[in-house]
């Protein structure tokens, strides 16, 4: 039963070669073909159903005459953002964050994930994944209260020890907006690693060893095995992974920045998600929040099939 | 495949069908139902567990309205947010707590989901209350439903009684009294463990982003002589932040901040923290409403209950270097009950239910929702209140919904200004003499008070910008208190302001209070 389940259906099409062929392969496999069905209502119902809505960014919304009796405004709202104060600021802080992503949080569990293939000892190795993907499960409430335990100027243990080491003046990391980023990324750095280190290891765990074999017998050192063999097998995920990454650039963490923002660092913080929120939950102006949600949307789907493309002109497999 | 099996899947396929039918016709955005005229829907604020609808404080309100009511209890922390969600949703109740000037109302009123009482509600005395007050709590003189009342002047100082006596200082008269005070409990070890660990003045992050804010930053403002958020200079109203005084009162806080005598961490302590460093012996001034000195009493009674009477001083406002005294006072209320247009219909509808509101809003109704059940869980003396049977959990429950949240819908008494209801007073002697003491204090401080002349007004562009416009000088503010910023800078970030559309605003307001004729 189990077998028969898992044939593939491409098979069938293919022994058969024709339309009625497809049908009837359709209808031999109605089962499983039935089991996409719930997947398929999630996505109508919670991610397309509401697409609905998006009509707002183009009109002047108000809630109590609802989506037929508000005004369209075309493109105003646009305008106003793309024109507006916060405009380039918002780009520049969001932009800047995400380069930061890339250059520093994406080959992080890489990294780490070479480094502990390399352990020789399980029981160690098993600790240290464990260890490392524990803070996944911690909500960024308690990342942030953390930080802030930890960071403030006038109690925070870590800054203490930092300035006795140091010396000189005491710094408010929490609330200088030059330490603003700097903090983010420690703090992605330290949620974040482990728990995608686990998609590398399982990865590296599917590298042949007769590969290594074979490089060590052509006399392939430790360094060079790493760069020969582990490296490319682990390409595709890689690759994967980074196309992935590109369809959220845009897309800060909303509670980790907000709960990192204070009228001190606000011109640093201010990213599209937190600036939507504040502007269309706070402020009421749902059309124009919309607006720049929509923008980001767009601007997101637009990396999504850039890096694809990109992959693709670079002789790497895309994801579609 | 077996029977069974088909039979399963057939019957999984048709729940997901139906789960999908019904979500489109969901987001159809179904109309709301009809006020059924028995039932008033409420929604307003808790601070604890929503009370049961078969409580007994409940029932006994619908007993005295002879209606039912049903009430949707939002906890305080997110009730912005749920506000304007709710507005957003369509699905608004027949009375609403709301805050008239917040934009998502501003909003929906202007488009008619709230009916207007400005004529209508004249006939209802109970609900008018204050006419001042009233026309303060409008939206550019409409009137949307009765206030919430609340204290005309609040803002205090409270300070470490001990420390003071210990550092051998009197009670501050002015603020360069109050600069002294900081200083001494800096610098002279008033907790006395040989350690230089205390601060004088705390100072708290405030939350969101507007100017006025209430904060112990305007306060201090309104001290040294600047405009209560607007006020008149050259026969225009100008901003809080356009005038020299506020500049005076920045530097004399940045001196204050610069030295040291303030919390380190003032810029990103939360207020749900603010009083911790007062009664954990680090720091010894807070300046914040007046009803603080209450919460100090309490948190300080725990850890000793002998001595934390002389734990705690509350003065006044404060005058300035020269002698003048400006006073802060409030907007004496917070927040409306508006009405729904989407539920209550017709003229007829509305009449019958402010008849019902006008019967909640007199003395009986208000002593119910902010006293609880006479005979059950207090008792009346010398026309105060007094506690009864607390060790009865029935009691105690009953207790809890008043506190907790019946009293949120409150209009001529809260737990600040007694309004209409009766006093309540704790029997222990600390609080009495606060209380006392606050009555007098008040009354002094009214007489210098600087009321804001822009309360009834609501300027669009606000309404329009204010996401981006708001935070431009309140920021500002804050860096150059925390000398990330000159004064010169300061400066240009307020120029920025009437740039990106302040000049605007200030013609607004100055237009729209002189049309309101005051």
């Amino acid at each position: 039963m189990a077998t028969d389940l898992a044939t593939p259906p491409v098979k069938a099409v293919k022994a058969t070669g024709h339309r009625p062929g497809r049908a009837r392969a359709l209808w031999r496999y109605r089962w499983l073909y039935l089991m996409i069905i719930p997947g398929l209502a999630y996505f109508l119902i919670f991610k397309y159903v509401p697409m609905r809505g998006l009509q707002i960014a183009f009109q002047d919304f108000v809630p109590f005459l609802g989506y037929n009796g508000s005004q369209w405004v075309g493109f105003k709202h646009f305008e106003d953002l793309f024109t507006g104060p916060d405009f380039g600021r918002l780009m520049y802080n969001t932009l800047f964050l995400a380069l930061l992503n890339i250059v520093f949080v994406f080959p992080a569990p890489i990294i780490v994930a070479l480094m502990l293939n390399e352990l020789r000892i399980n029981v160690l190795k098993r600790s240290v994944q464990s260890l490392i993907y524990i803070p996944h499960f911690l909500s960024w409430t308690i990342v942030a209260s953390l930080t802030y335990i930890l960071f403030s100027v006038d109690y925070g243990v870590l800054a203490g020890w930092i300035h006795e080491i140091l010396g000189g003046q005491k710094i408010d990391y929490v609330a200088q907006p030059e330490w603003f980023r700097p903090i983010i990324i420690l703090q992605t750095l330290w949620k974040t690693t482990g728990w995608t280190t686990i998609i590398y290891l399982a990865a590296l765990a599917g590298v042949n060893h007769e590969q290594y074999e074979a490089a060590r017998m052509d006399g392939a050192g430790r360094w060079r095995q790493l760069w020969h063999v582990t490296l490319p097998a682990i390409r595709p995920t890689i690759v994967v992974m980074a196309i992935l990454m590109s369809g959220n650039l845009l897309d800060m963490s909303f509670e980790q920045i907000w709960l990192m923002t204070n009228n001190l660092n606000r011109g640093t913080a201010d990213v599209f998600d937190t600036f939507t929120y504040y502007v269309g939950i706070n402020q009421g102006a749902y059309s124009y929040a919309t607006a720049v949600g929509l923008f980001k949307g767009v601007a997101g789907v637009l990396l999504i099939f850039g890096s694809n493309w990109l992959a693709k002109r670079l002789g790497q497999r895309g994801l579609f | 495949m077996s029977a069974s099996r088909s039979r399963l899947l057939a019957g999984a396929l048709t729940l997901t069908t139906a789960l999908l039918a019904s979500a489109c016709s969901g987001t159809g955005g179904g109309e709301a139902s009809q006020a059924d005229g028995n039932t008033i829907t409420f929604m307003t604020k808790l601070f604890g567990t929503a009370p049961s609808p078969q409580g007994e404080l409940h029932q006994a309100i619908e007993k005295f309205l002879g209606k039912k009511i049903s009430v949707t209890w939002v906890p305080n922390a997110e009730y912005q947010e749920k506000t304007n969600v709710t507005l957003a949703s369509g699905n608004i109740p027949d009375v609403m707590v709301v805050d008239p000037k917040s934009p998502a109302f501003g909003k929906a009123a202007e488009a008619g989901a709230f009916w207007d009482l400005t004529e209508k509600i004249k006939q209802y005395p109970n609900l008018v209350g204050d006419p001042k007050v009233l026309l303060n709590s409008s939206v550019n003189g409409k009137v949307y439903g009765p206030y919430r009342i609340r204290p005309l002047l609040r803002s205090a100082v409270m300070i470490r009684k001990d420390w003071l006596k210990k550092v051998g200082l009197e009670a501050p008269k002015t603020t360069d009294d109050l600069y002294e005070v900081a200083k001494a409990f800096t610098e002279k070890d008033p907790d006395g463990d040989g350690k230089k660990d205390t601060y004088g003045l705390i100072l708290p992050k405030w939350p969101g982003t507007s100017f006025a804010a209430s904060s112990p930053f305007n306060t201090m403002d309104v001290w040294f002589g600047a405009p209560n958020n607007w006020g008149e200079r050259d026969g225009k109203l100008v901003p809080e932040f356009d005038t020299p005084e506020f500049f005076e009162a920045n530097r004399f806080m940045k001196k204050m901040i610069d030295e040291g005598l303030v919390n380190p961490d003032w810029n990103t302590l939360d207020t749900a923290k603010w009083m911790d460093p007062f009664v954990q012996d680090k720091g010894g001034i807070i300046i914040d409403v007046d009803v603080r000195t209450t919460q100090l009493l309490d948190l300080l009674k725990e850890q000793d209950p002998q001595t934390y009477g002389d734990k705690v001083l509350t003065v006044g406002n404060l005058a300035r270097p020269d002698g003048k005294k400006f006073s802060f006072p409030g907007s004496g209320y917070l927040d409306i009950l508006a009405v729904s247009k989407q539920r209550v219909r017709t003229e007829a509808q509305l009449d019958e239910l402010l008849k019902t509101l006008d019967k909640l809003a007199g003395k009986e109704g208000q002593i119910l929702l902010a006293n609880g059940i006479e005979g059950r869980n207090f008792k009346v003396e010398n026309n105060e209140a007094v506690l009864i049977n607390q060790d009865d959990p029935k009691v105690k429950q009953l207790q809890d919904d008043v506190d907790k949240a019946f009293i949120q819908l409150g209009t001529q008494a809260s737990t600040g200004a007694t309004g209409i209801a009766y006093l309540r007073v704790p029997p222990e002697e600390p609080y009495r003499k606060d209380l006392a003491e606050r009555k007098e204090r008040v009354a002094e401080d009214l007489k210098t008070a600087v009321f804001d002349p822009s309360l009834p007004v609501v300027s669009p562009t606000v309404v329009a910008k204010g996401a981006t416009l708001n935070p431009i000088v309140t920021d500002a503010r804050i860096k150059y208190l925390a000398g990330q910023i000159t004064e010169e800078q300061l400066k240009a970030e307020i120029k920025r302001w009437y740039d990106s559309g302040g000049t605007q605003i200030a013609q607004e307001i100055n237009d729209l209070v002189s049309k309101l004729g005051q």
